[in-house]
This record gives structure tokens, sequence and C-alpha cells, in this order.
């Protein structure tokens, strides 16, 4: 199963090699959508768990052992439909094309698989139909 | 081949056809330019796009006792009240002010007339407060209420500069982010934003304004509209290609229309972050297939249509233009500018000018909207004049 959730580091254990001990201990691949680490800071990671439900369940418990907030209820993009003029401004500021207009209609899509929640469709949006669940 | 008041009388018995320009363009490469020539009457065209020259006027309607308005405030945006003791002039890129609402000032600050307006048209209260000069005939000094659109006497939008034919395309060549009236340009090259329709653009298929002059009936935020005046900035002069197309800003038409009419879906108060207030605004242009000449003005491809790609990063009047890329490119989502690929995104909403062009052709096939001559045509010959008062370039022979 894949499971996409937010880890949030006490200050001293931002040393800590998680990815690592995911993959090696528990056989789960964790891909990082999104990090802010730096040393002696409170760190935030959203991060993609894919491996079995057992698996993925072990690593949790284990990552809030450490003291690591595991939260599955991560930051995600909405589109207002209603407010919403299909200009495409977002697409151009969209790092990883999550946003994009069809080839044919040129009505705006959201890919939300691809999505990073970088943000920056926030601002750039004129119509302010762009907002985080959160 | 066909006169306006041919057009009229055959969509008012409901014999027209009409297509919008999008399906003109794929029935002229199926059939041509002649057969297509033949068999259709008029074109819807439709763009919709922020057009921050525009702005309403409004008529509040007399006080008692009497004000003549100096300075107003809608929703802590300043209009202009330098006219008629009650009329007033609401721009679309004024700025709220921040000390004349409680919301906090970030909410405030991306607030503008085009939101006003917005509001005001889609029926919503509005507050007002004024302050007035005291005469004999206008004793009253201060006056302050809550308008809706009903509750005033005119109310429309006059937009001083609107329908830009071909424009430019946005980059930043340098290394940090610019706010730009396009939109965000982030820093080397990392994106580039164009502002016109291409192909599909009204103006840009007819070139030379043979179709389109003063007095032209338009759709105006989903109301009937005129052409009232060439725009401002109205530059014809501008470099052509030989299909007749400008190579960048060139045409421009002010217009006008009843805003008590208009629908909110096509007039969308926006704002661009730390540029300011804005106004979306849907305009479909019908044009009418008088000859052949007509259709093949409308042939035009976004292959055959190019726009410049302008340095923001050199804040002055005239920007390096690194190449011109043609519309087709634009569209693909991916151009290049010196050798390196840049993604690019549209500032017009092809997906919402389509929709107005769709609007425009079932007024036309209902018989709803008779297209109209002009009474003038637009002028051909107008130079584009820089203001350079302290630089002595006037020449004192002429």
């Amino acid at each position: 199963m894949k499971k996409r959730v937010t880890l949030t580091f006490p200050k001293h254990a931002v040393q800590m090699p998680i990815a690592y001990r995911l993959a090696k201990d528990f056989n789960v691949a964790a891909n990082i959508i999104r990090a802010q680490v730096a040393p002696n800071q409170v760190g935030k990671v959203v991060v993609e768990l894919l491996g079995d439900i057992d698996e993925i369940e072990a690593a949790t418990e284990w990552l809030e052992s450490k003291d690591i907030d595991v939260s599955s209820a991560s930051r995600e993009i909405t589109i207002n439909e209603e407010s919403c003029v299909h200009c495409g401004l977002c697409t151009g500021v969209c790092p990883t094309q999550a946003l994009t207009l069809q080839p044919e209609t040129f009505k705006l899509q959201f890919t939300r698989s691809r999505c990073v929640v970088c943000e920056q469709c926030i601002p750039t949006c004129p119509v302010d139909a762009i907002s985080t669940n959160l | 081949m066909r006169s306006i008041a041919e057009i009229n009388d055959k969509l008012q018995r409901g014999q027209g056809t009409v297509l919008t320009l999008r399906e003109v363009k794929a029935r002229i490469r199926e059939v041509g330019i002649p057969q297509t020539a033949q068999e259709v009457d008029a074109i819807a065209t439709g763009t919709f796009e922020p057009m921050e020259s525009s702005g309403a006027t409004l008529n509040l309607g007399h006080t008692d006792p009497p004000i003549k308005l100096r300075r107003c405030w809608l929703d802590g945006v300043p209009a202009y009240a330098g006219g008629g003791a009650v009329d007033l002039y609401l721009g679309a890129g004024q700025m709220a002010e921040r000390d004349d609402t409680d919301s906090p000032a970030e909410d405030t600050q991306e607030r503008g007339g085009g939101h006003v307006i917005e509001d005001l048209i889609a029926g919503r209260p509005v507050h007002l407060r004024a302050t007035g000069q005291g005469t004999d005939c206008y004793p009253r000094t201060t006056f302050e209420t809550t308008i809706t659109k009903e509750s005033i006497n005119q109310f429309y939008l006059f937009n001083p500069r609107n329908l830009y034919q071909n424009f430019i395309v946005g980059i930043n060549g340098g290394d940090r982010p610019l706010y730009t009236y396009l939109g965000p340009l982030q820093p080397n090259f990392g994106n580039a934003v164009y502002a016109s329709g291409g192909a599909l653009s009204p103006l840009l298929n007819d070139p030379h304004l043979r179709l389109i002059g003063i007095g032209s009936r338009i759709l105006l935020g989903g109301s009937v509209g005129y052409v009232a005046w060439e725009g401002t900035q109205h530059f014809p002069l501008q470099r052509r290609l030989p299909n007749g197309t400008p190579v960048g800003p060139a045409a421009t038409v002010a217009l006008i229309g009843d805003a008590k009419q208009m629908d909110p879906r096509w007039v969308r108060g926006c704002y661009f972050r730390n540029y300011g207030p804005s106004l979306m605004l849907g305009v479909g242009v019908p044009l009418p297939v008088l000859d052949e000449a007509v259709i093949e003005a409308c042939a035009v491809a976004d292959e055959d249509i190019v726009a410049p790609v302008m340095d923001f990063s050199i804040p002055r009047r005239v920007r390096p233009v690194f190449c011109l890329v043609t519309y087709a490119q634009l569209k693909s989502g991916r151009i290049e500018v010196d050798g390196r690929p840049v993604r690019t995104a549209p500032l017009t909403s092809l997906y919402l000018s389509e929709q107005v062009a769709l609007d425009l052709k079932q007024r036309l096939l209902a018989g709803q909207f008779a297209l109209s001559e002009p009474v003038a045509p637009l002028p051909s010959d107008r130079a584009f004049i820089p203001q350079d008062s302290w630089s002595g370039q006037v020449s004192l022979d002429t």
C-alpha cells in the first residue's frame, strides 16, 4: 500500500537517517515529497510510504517511539471550481506539472498525485481560487 | 457577398449560420476559404482576460440636503469624484485604502476597484463613504450609506483600453522573483507568461480593423456593449507580418456597456500579488462575413502569429527583447529562450474565451443580438508617443 504522511521531528531526532532505517528495518520505501530539515530545528517531512500494510504500521509505531509525530492528515491543495477562471497562470509556477491545461479545451486540470504541496500556486492565483485544506 | 443588413435579416428569421472562431478555423481546414465564406454568415469571437484599463461610471442620485462629492470610497476603494456632484468613476486597478475598513491589512490590500465592480454587478451591497465641498447649492459635507446597483442611477463600464491586438510575453532574466501585471515571473527564466489568445483573439482576426469600428455592437461582461472610441495606446502602426498581424501590442479599443445588465460570471475582480488589483472581463466580438477576405483573415493560425519575449528584470520602458515566438509554441507549454527551455503559461483564459464566443453564437442564432455597422472607422495611423518631457526631443520645426 501507499500512504502519504507528514513527519514532524523534534530537534534531537533530526540527525536520524530515517529513510535508511525505514528501508532496512521495515522494507518500506520512503519517497520524500517535501522536506524542511535543518540542524537543531524542528523538522518537517512529507513522505509517501510504500510497503506492506503491516510493515507500514510497524514503521509508524517505531517512528512514534522515537518522538516523531506521524500525521496522516497531510496538507492538500484544493481548487475552488466555482471561482477558478482557467486562466492557467498557476501552471507556469507548478514545478511538478500537477497543474496543467487540457491541450484541447485549455481547461485547468489538477493531478493530485503529482502535487508536492509547494503552495506556489496559492499566491499566484489572481482570483484566490486555490487554497490548502489545513 | 453579404451586407450586415442581410446577415441581420437572416439571423432574425432563424436562418443564419454562425460559427465560433475556433469552429470557423476547423471548417476552413476542412473545406477551404471560398466554401466557408459561402456557408457562414457571422463569426462569434470571444476573449476572457485581465483588462486593467477598465472602470465604472456611477451616478448616485442626489441626497437631501444635497452634496457635491469630492472624495469618495466604495468599500474602502477610492473613486474619482471630480466631475458632476454625484458622479463617480471607479477604476478597476484602484487599490483599497487600509484606514477605511476594519478588515486585516492583507485582505484590504488584495481588494480593489475590480472587486467592487464585480460585487455591484453580482447585486451585493457596497459601503460608500464620501466627503463634499460644501457650497450654497450643495451644503452637505459628509455622507455615508450602502449602495447596490438597484439603488443608484447609471452604472456602466467605460473601459479606456480593452481587447489588445496581440501583446508581449513576460520573462525574468534576473536573479530574484518579480511580481508583475503578468503575475509572478520566476528568476533565471523560470517561467514565461503570455496574455493573448493568439489566433483566437478577436482583433487578430481583423488585423486592419475592417469590420470593427466606433459603434460596433459587442458583448461586454455578458451584456450588450459598444466600441466607443479607439483605446488608449492604440498603435495600429506596429510592425506587422505579411499576414497583417502585428508583432507586438497594436490596436486597442475603448468599450462601453451597461453594468446593471452584466453577468458577474464574465466580470471578475482579480489581484496580482505585489502588483495590484485588476478586472478580468469577457468580451465577445461578432465578425460579419461580408466577403471572402473576412474568412481569409480568420484562417490565421497560432503558427502564423508571433509575440516578443521581454525581460522584465530591466525595469525600463524599452525592455530587451530576447526573441519572437509563435502562439503555437506558447500554447505548447514550452518555448526556447537563449537556448534553454522555459515553461509558458497563459493569462488569458482560453477556456472561458471559447465560452464567451459560444454565448455570443447562441445569442446571434436566437436573433437576440444584431450586428451593427460601425459609424466611423478606428484610426489607422496613430503613433506611439513616449513621455520624454525632460529630454528636449521636441522638434520646433513642425
